[in-house]
């Protein structure tokens, strides 16, 4: 697009941090989004003073500690004061409340952060409570369990094969080799993968991403501020999200029509797709994903690695936006997708269209 | 830079050997929430049904939904219980995992199937657990059918599914138990994790009857006890930064707590809570119990001592407490010296 015809209005990416998915953090979650958001000031040549507007997306009950989201400010700097904001989600719709903050028009700059300290406790006994608190989430049903269910459903209703579930995780393994920040780094053969145990059966454990413990941090800024700050401005053209009933049996767990609706809210289909980092925390959900979505065999899909190599919880699916936004700022890709995911099988679901260009 | 109150100069850096603490303990404890909610016109029938031996669901726009839902999904009209018919006891299962190992919060400690379960009359599935005793025994396809647990409290978990149609014994149903209008689920998740580094260091000198704080290299303000890290500066903290300050303080705050009973409560007598400065740091103690000082006698600027407890001084702290718990110490005692002008604690009293 050239130059004029950006809006003032229009936001961009103009610095971007994230840490390793560690198996284990041994300091505090506030460290780890300290060392973080330093990285990105330094990165951006800005000072925390030049930020107008924080606001992190993460999960107090995964760190066991009520309010922990208050003494996580400390991380981002609680000086000098500015405009604050929290999510209890995934940082991805930090970003989307950060977007929609600085259309205002009233500021420039906003700092969005996503953390998460998994390793103290099992998530799956966390993230069960995000069912219904009546018929479902007493029962414990998880994650992982309705993953299980989805997955078969697909399976036998012809739209995918366990060889190619193991597929998605052999290709995601190999690409997280030249991830720095990736927890897995060994590879896996297609045979070697199937030959392994099932745990939520018609899923293996490799088929479930690995929680991890880590954070992610980027600045957007308005037009005319975004192109003071970087020389390579990584505009969003689009950003939605849509979700489904939380009743699982109104649903369709072999397709995802949140993500549908969020594409064309978000305009994915406008033009190529040169990259797509989808939030992947089962294998199988790239099938469907990859399907919603649209795309071309020539779309590189999770070159990262995607979440099945690290899953730093609460900050996994906007690690999917930075690694989108890094490809486009080096000139890897010209546009992409960037998919967040929330909820049990694909409940709620985040598209974040990027593209370069000053 | 460091401000300092009389008694006590610049605190010294000091190098705490940890070498004993770190096998000493891990943490390893319950957050729990109990939550109680009230359950409407349509699920408390419903729970009320479990109990009582029966299944229902809501009819709305020609479709059977199971479990009931309190409005249309396609409009969002509101469906009263009017709508409610009875389905089951049998179903047919249309998805399904194999749960091989459960977790804490999953109905069996058995492996089980979690299963989407379309109930004879309904026209959407229900999840729930089917107790099929191998995976074997599961198919999509398959005819399960309820069973009801021996104890019934108005919950979900009181029915689980088996496979086959043998209907189920009729349950023992109370005529005179009144509807279920409020359901009990209580929530919790356990934390397992190595005390922090920082933290180990500091329960470490507790131990060793040594108050530890940590000295920001930015501006030197000595934090205690320590974070790990300067917030105001967004440095992080290493023991190079370790320092030791003194048992010896000032108060900067105080209340009056008057306990309020309510469950769980053990305190029965008045008492001061305060915050003190102790001598060599920049951040105050907060939370420290005072039993045996008047509250007309007790004033910021007032000098204190702390009285060390003996024995293990470790408690409960953990990584997540910023105070020095009652297990630290035994109390704390005027010095007598002559108290510090309020004006100087400005920058510290909360």
């Amino acid at each position: 697009m050239p130059q004029s015809q950006r809006h003032e209005n229009d936001i961009a990416i103009v610095g971007f941090a994230q840490t390793d998915a560690h198996v284990r953090y041994d300091g505090p979650e506030v460290v780890l989004i300290m060392e973080c958001v330093n990285a990105l000031l330094a990165d951006a040549g800005l000072e925390r003073h030049d930020v107008d507007f924080t606001i992190a997306g993460s999960c107090d009950y995964l760190s066991g500690m009520p309010f922990a989201f208050v003494s996580n400010v400390d991380g981002m700097g609680a000086w000098p004061p500015v405009y604050e904001s929290h999510v209890e989600m995934d940082g991805a719709w930090a970003l989307f409340e950060a977007w929609l903050r600085l259309q205002m028009g009233d500021i420039d700059i906003a700092m969005v952060v996503g953390s998460g300290k998994s390793s103290p406790c099992n998530s799956r006994e966390v993230f069960h409570l995000q069912a219904d608190p009546y018929v479902v989430a007493p029962l414990g049903i998880d994650p992982d369990a309705m993953a299980g269910i989805a997955a078969r459903s697909l399976i036998e209703s012809h739209s995918a094969t366990e060889t190619e579930i193991a597929e998605v995780v052999a290709r995601s393994y190999a690409s997280a080799t030249s991830n720095p920040h990736a927890q897995i780094r060994t590879s896996a053969t297609v045979e070697e993968l199937l030959a392994a145990p099932y745990d939520m059966a018609p899923l293996r454990a490799h088929d479930v991403s690995p929680k991890a413990d880590g954070a992610a941090a980027l600045l957007i800024a308005r037009r005319d501020r975004a192109r003071q700050i970087t020389d390579t401005p990584v505009w969003i053209t689009g950003l939605d999200h849509r979700i489904e009933s939380h009743h699982a049996g109104l649903r369709d767990l072999t397709d995802s029509p949140s993500t549908r609706l969020a594409a064309a809210g978000s305009g994915v289909g406008d033009g190529a797709v040169d990259v797509a980092e989808l939030h992947v925390t089962h294998a199988h959900e790239e099938i469907i994903l990859r399907n919603a979505l649209n795309l071309a065999d020539s779309t590189s899909v999770n070159p990262s690695g995607g979440p099945l190599a690290g899953d730093p919880v609460m900050a996994t699916g906007l690690v999917r936006v930075i690694e989108v936004a890094r490809r486009i700022a080096t000139g890897e890709a010209a546009r992409g997708v960037a998919h967040a995911s929330s909820g049990a099988a694909l409940q709620q679901n985040l598209l974040c269209v990027m593209e370069g260009g000053a | 830079m460091t401000q300092t109150v009389p008694g006590f100069g610049e605190p010294e850096r000091v190098v705490v050997d940890c070498g004993r603490m770190a096998e000493l303990f891990d943490i390893d404890f319950n957050l729990e929430y109990p939550y109680t909610r009230t359950t409407g016109p349509i699920i408390g029938p419903f729970l009320t049904g479990l109990r009582d031996g029966r299944i229902l669901a809501t009819k709305v726009g020609g479709r059977v939904i199971c479990p009931p839902v309190e409005y249309d999904p396609d409009s969002g009209a509101t469906v009263g219980p009017e709508n409610l018919v009875e389905v089951g006891p049998g179903g047919e299962v249309t998805g399904w995992t194999w749960v091989a190992q459960p977790t804490s919060k999953h109905p069996f400690e058995h492996p089980f199937a979690f299963a989407q379960i379309k109930l004879d009359g309904a026209d959407t599935t229900m999840l729930h657990a089917v107790d099929a005793g191998s995976e074997d025994a599961m198919s999509t396809g398959m005819r399960v059918v309820v069973r009801f647990s021996s104890d019934r409290q108005g919950t979900i978990n009181d029915v689980y599914f088996v496979p086959g149609d043998e209907l189920p014994a009729a349950p023992a149903v109370d005529d005179d138990a009144e509807p279920v209008m409020i359901t009990e689920h209580l929530i919790g998740v356990r934390i397992r994790e190595p005390l922090l580094p920082h933290r180990r260091r500091f329960v470490e000198g507790l131990q060793q009857g040594r108050i530890i704080g940590q000295r920001s290299p930015v501006d030197g303000k000595v934090h205690v006890p320590s974070r790990g890290y300067d917030a105001t500066n967004r440095v992080p903290m290493t023991p190079d930064d370790d320092v030791e300050v003194a048992d010896v303080g000032t108060v900067t705050s105080f209340t009056e707590i008057v306990p309020v009973q309510y469950h769980g409560q053990t305190e029965t007598e008045p008492y001061i809570r305060c915050s003190v400065l102790l001598d060599g740091a920049d951040s105050t103690v907060g939370g420290i119990d005072i039993r045996d000082i008047k509250i007309e006698d007790f004033r910021v600027g007032m000098r204190l001592q702390m009285v060390w407890r003996d024995g293990d001084r470790i408690g409960d702290l953990d990584n997540r407490g910023y105070g020095l718990n009652e297990e630290v110490y035994e109390r704390w005692e005027p010095t007598g010296e002559p108290d510090v002008d309020p004006e100087r604690l400005k920058e510290h009293n909360f």
